[in-house]
Formats: structure tokens, sequence, C-alpha cells
């Protein structure tokens, strides 16, 4: 019998889209590999008939809805995840690729001396139950296998997303978190600042980007027009981060984000390796440069060579047309 | 204050990492610092020179040698540097983080370094691991991917980034923490630097490693990114073809 572990995130008592679709592919691969059970973690108050409709199959789900688990809780929050697996005897443990679990997943690899195999794009289904990445800023592709009984995983957010299926029961459990005093030196969140606007561009499935050929902050304002008539976010290269025209959080490439949305759009951006490093899971590539030689048209599907101050607003104009007639 | 700087080494992006029966051809490549350890490293050296009588030590654990990377630590400020040399390939982030801890701990032996710097990932292998496993095997706190910090009285106040926002997190020394870009900006060594560095030590040891690792690697190929751009005359075009050939929108 295997025991699959999902720690659910919440972040202002919301779980988080991508645990729901961890936990809906730890489904589909216990039904894969037979003779499987899952279980679930929330760590902090929540109203759980949020969840209705969103976790496909059966099993138990563990509650710690102590109010001292709303913000994240290093020393807490990994405790309750070891004590868990220990107790159930889980085999393995997972997660979603987010902030938390980077944190989280090293540190529970060392206490339960389980593998861990981060930023995994597929997972096998036997029982070596090894897993696929990409590493050199993503020029290579490798596999990884584990080697000791336990395992944790981070499944990136590149595999394609679990179907919901409806029919199963899932029963709550609450969790005993008596023991938790907030006497130690172990790091508190204080609060969490969240961003208007956009959605995350890691997160993204559309992300308008600009570089250097953009000239300033203000000429941003087209690719934020675009990316709200698309439904994405605005990504940015490293120059124009350094530039100042964008916050870091929107950096692209290696010492940035890596992301993977269905269509990407390289707005006078020349294509340079440590940008390419974070978009070498994107989808359709749309390259728009003065510059017929750039190296952004080697890696693009579609380009429009031309000054983007002037195909911009075309681009803009056409699209909303476009949008209108549907 | 005593801190701690762990350091390795990467491959420059810049150079082409070859590929010849399926594994990686060094032979071509560049090593360099990893970006991130500069950052980690720049903090350290920063509050060395606010906080007076501070001492910056760097750790480096590699199969070879990371003398280069070494020489431009100290160049860059630290005071000593401390290599240990693996009679084995390390081969996963555990056994990096092992040994660092090892040597952590027998560098200091008496007591933990107030602070122990890393960067957030290695721009290899990209685990973004060994931070907090190390933070865990010292039994101590730890924080990834700092952006902001303000130390006073041991206190620590840090800032990160997550998913849509930035947390703001309090926390005591000892600690580790993890350096992401926009921590700082790393100085230019100067000539005059590293020629001083010279004068300072390494200290050289060989180690073995304890356990076998958690996880192996077993196959690698390389990923053929290169398209076939099909130019298009003009905005119009572009938007039938992702819509009508991709269903976009
Ligand atoms: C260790 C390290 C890490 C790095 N990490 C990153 C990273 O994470 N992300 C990243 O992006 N970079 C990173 N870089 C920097 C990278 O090497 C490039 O310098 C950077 O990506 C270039 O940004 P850019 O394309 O905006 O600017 P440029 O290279 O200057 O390109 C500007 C492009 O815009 C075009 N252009 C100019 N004007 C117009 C116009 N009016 N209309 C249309 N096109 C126009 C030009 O033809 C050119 O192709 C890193 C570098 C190092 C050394
Ligand atoms: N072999 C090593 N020697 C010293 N420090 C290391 C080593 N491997 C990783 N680190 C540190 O851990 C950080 C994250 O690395 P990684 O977990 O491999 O992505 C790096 O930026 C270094 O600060």
């Amino acid at each position: 019998m295997n025991k699959f572990l999902v720690f659910l995130e919440q972040r202002e008592g919301i779980v988080k889209k991508s645990s729901l679709s961890t936990w809906n592919r730890v489904q589909e691969l216990a039904a894969l590999r037979g003779e499987s059970v899952v279980s679930g973690i929330l760590c902090g108050p929540l109203d759980i008939q949020q969840l209705d409709g969103t976790l496909s199959g059966d099993g138990v789900m563990y509650h710690a809805s102590d109010d001292g688990l709303r913000l994240y809780n290093q020393k807490y929050y990994t405790s309750l995840i070891a004590d868990i697996f220990k107790r159930e005897a889980c085999s393995a443990l997972f997660f979603a690729d987010t902030a938390m679990s980077r944190d989280l997943a090293p540190r529970l690899s060392v206490r339960l001396q389980a593998s861990l195999l981060s930023g995994c794009s597929f997972v096998e289904t036997d029982a070596a139950g090894g897993c696929v990445r990409s590493v050199y800023s993503g020029s290579f592709l490798a596999s990884f296998v584990p080697k000791q009984r336990e395992r944790i995983y981070i499944l990136s957010s590149r595999v394609p997303e679990a179907a919901y299926f409806s029919g199963g029961h899932l029963e709550f459990r609450s969790l005993d978190t008596q023991s938790f005093t907030a006497e130690d030196l172990f790091p508190v969140v204080r609060r969490i600042v969240m961003r208007e606007g956009s959605p995350d561009v890691a997160e993204a499935s559309i992300i308008v980007a600009g570089g250097r050929g953009m000239r300033s902050a203000e000429s941003f304002a087209r690719l934020e027009q675009l990316a709200a008539l698309l439904g994405g976010s605005v990504g940015a290269s490293r120059t124009a981060v350094d530039e100042g025209w964008r916050p870091h959080a929107e950096q692209i490439g290696q010492t940035g984000k890596t992301v993977a949305p269905v269509l990407y759009f390289a707005c006078g951006i020349s294509g340079a390796a440590q940008h390419l490093a974070g978009i070498g899971d994107a989808g359709i590539v749309v390259a728009i440069n003065s510059d017929r030689h750039a190296p952004i048209f080697d890696v693009a599907d579609y380009g429009i060579v031309g000054d983007v101050h002037l195909v911009l607003p075309k681009l803009i104009d056409s699209l909303k047309e476009f949008l209108k007639k549907k | 204050m005593n801190i701690a700087v762990c350091v390795c080494q990467v491959p420059d992006t810049a150079s082409v990492i070859g590929y010849v029966d399926g594994s990686v051809d060094y032979s071509r490549v560049n090593k360099v610092m990893n970006p991130y350890d500069e950052y980690a490293l720049e903090e350290a050296v920063r509050l060395k020179e606010r906080f007076e009588g501070s001492v910056v030590t760097v750790f480096s654990v590699a199969h070879d040698s990371s003398k280069e990377v070494l020489r431009k630590a100290l160049a860059m400020g630290a005071d000593g540097a401390v290599s240990v040399s693996c009679t084995e390939k390390v081969s996963d982030p555990f056994q990096a983080a092992q040994i660092l801890c090892r040597a952590i701990t027998n560098f200091y032996s008496v007591a933990l370094p107030d602070l122990v710097f890393c960067g957030k990932q290695s721009t290899d292998f990209q685990s973004a691991q060994v931070p907090s496993m190390l933070a865990e095997m010292l039994g101590i706190a730890s924080v990834n991917g700092v952006t902001a910090l303000n130390v006073s009285d041991g206190f620590l106040q840090v800032e990160r980034e997550i998913e849509g926002g930035n947390e703001y997190i309090d926390l005591a020394c000892p600690a580790v923490l993890s350096a992401e870009k926009g921590l700082n900006v790393p100085r230019n060594t100067s000539i005059r630097a590293v020629m001083e560095a010279r004068k300072k030590s390494i200290d050289f040891s060989t180690s073995s490693l304890h356990n076998d690792p958690f996880v192996v690697m077993t196959a690698l190929k390389p990923l053929e990114r290169k398209k076939i751009c099909c130019i298009v005359p003009d905005e119009n075009e572009l938007i039938r073809l992702l819509s009508h050939e991709h269903n976009m929108f």
C-alpha cells in the first residue's frame, strides 16, 4: 500500500490553485499506481467550504486550524507535516512549486531522511518514482531517481493540469496544535503584502514581456494594456528591471523567474542566453524586434520585424477589433 | 559578528555547454562564482563593514578545486576561506549540505556563526535545496530568497518575495539566509583588492562522503530550442495565425 500525503497551501485563508491541482494530479498518480491512498494536510484557519467541488477522489484531509498558523511558520509547519508523515507511515509527500514549499521541503528531506525531487515536470508512475526536470538554465533535460524509501516531490506548475473528477469522499480530521507556543526565536512572518493587479508572472498563461527596446517605464503602459486585453501579465528582461522600469518580481530569466505561459510576447528583447533560460517551457513565442538578426527570432514561432512603438499600438487596436467581432 | 558564506562554482552561462556521450562536456566551459552567491557575499561584507570586529569566512565544497572562486571571494572582502575537496563526486544537495555543515561546525567549534549566507540557488542544477537543508542540519532557522535585510542587536528583519507579493519576517541569530537578486549590487573588485587577497589564506582540506546520495541523476539530454520563425507582415496576420492555428483567443 502506498500512502501519499499532499500539502495544501493557504495564504490569507485561500487555498492555492496550484495546491488543488497538485492534489488532483496525485489522485491520478495514485489511480495509475494502484493500491494507493491519498491524504492531505492544511495549516491555518480557513473555510473548508471553498474546497467543495475542487478536490477529486477519496481521502483524509488533516486540518490544523489554529489561528497561530494563519501566517506561515517554518517551525510549526515543518513539525506538523513531519508528524503526520511519520504517524501515517506515508511513502511520499507532494508539494506544488511555491516559495513556501521550497522552504519546507528541504528541511523535511533532512528530518525524514527522504529523497527530495524538486521542479519535477513529470513523475514516473512505477515504484522507482523518478522524475524529469530541466537543468543548466533549461538547456538540458535530466532524469533523477530517488534512493530513499521515503520521497518528497515538488511538482512544477508546468505539468499539465489534472482534471477534477467528482464522486469521491473527503473526510476532514482536525489536528491538535496545543503544543505550539510563540516563545522561541524561530522566524515569524510579521505580515505579507500582496501586489495589486495582474497575476504573478510565474503563474500567468499569457505573458507580454518588454526589454531595452521599450526605452522607458512609460511605454510599458502599452504592454499593460495588451496584457489586460489578453488576461495576461507583464514580464521584463533584466535590462528593463535594472533600468528601474519594472519591479524585480517581473524579471524573467536566469536570475529572475522561470515561466511557462502558453503564449509569450518578447517586445524589444534581444534574446540573451540568460533571458532564454527563463522561457524554455513557453509555448508559442512571438518576437517583436527591429533587428531581424536578434537571437530572439531563433527561438520564436512568429516574428514581426519593426519598431515596438509603432507595432504595439496597431497590434492593440487590431486585437480590440478582433475580440469585439468574436 | 561571525559570518559564514557558502559559495559554489557554476558554468558561466555565456559559454557553450557541450554534450558528449550522455554527459556534459565541460572542456569549453568557464567556471564562475554562482551569481546568487555574489549577492550573499556582498551582503556579508557590508555587515562586516558596519559591525566592527566581524569576520567573514567563505566555505566551498567541490570535487575539483574551487580556488579561483575563493580568490575572487577574498578579493570581494572575505577574511578567510575554507575549501573542502571531496574524494568522490558530490552528487546531490544532501551530500553538499552535509559536508558544508561539518566544515562549518568544525571551523567554529564552540558556537555557530551568527549568520550563514548562501545564494538562492545554483544556476547549474538549480536545486535551491542546500540552504534549508544546511539550516535543518545545523538546527537553526532559515529564510530563502531574501531581497532586503536589516540587522540590529542579533535580530533580523528580512523581506522576501512570495507568489504575488512580499513576506516580512522577523527572526533571531543564528540563521541561514539565502540571497535573491535585488538584495544589493555586488561590488567590482579593484586590482588592489585582488593583490591583497593573495595575502589571505585559504584553508584546504579533503573529505570523504558520509552517506550515499538521496537522489541520483540517471540521464541527461540536450534540449533543442531552435525554432523556425515565421516572419509575419503585419499585426492582423499575427492575430489571425494565433487565433486560427493555435486557438489562442
Ligand atoms: C549572471 C547573469 C544573469 C543574468 N540574468 C538575466 C535574467 O534573469 N534575465 C534577463 O533578461 N537577463 C539576464 N541577464 C542579462 C542578459 O545577459 C542580457 O543583458 C539582457 O537579457 C538584455 O536585455 P534586453 O534584451 O532587454 O536588452 P538588449 O540586449 O539591449 O536588447 C534590446 C533589443 O531591443 C531591440 N530594440 C531596440 N529598440 C527597439 C525598438 N524601438 N523596437 C523594437 N525592438 C527594438 C534591439 O534590436 C535589441 O534586440 C543576466 C546576465 C548575467 C551575466
Ligand atoms: N558545493 C557547495 N559548496 C558551497 N556552497 C554550496 C555548494 N552547493 C550549494 N551551495 C550553496 O547553496 C546555494 C544553493 O545551491 P543549490 O541548493 O545547489 O541550488 C548556493 O548558492 C551556495 O550558496
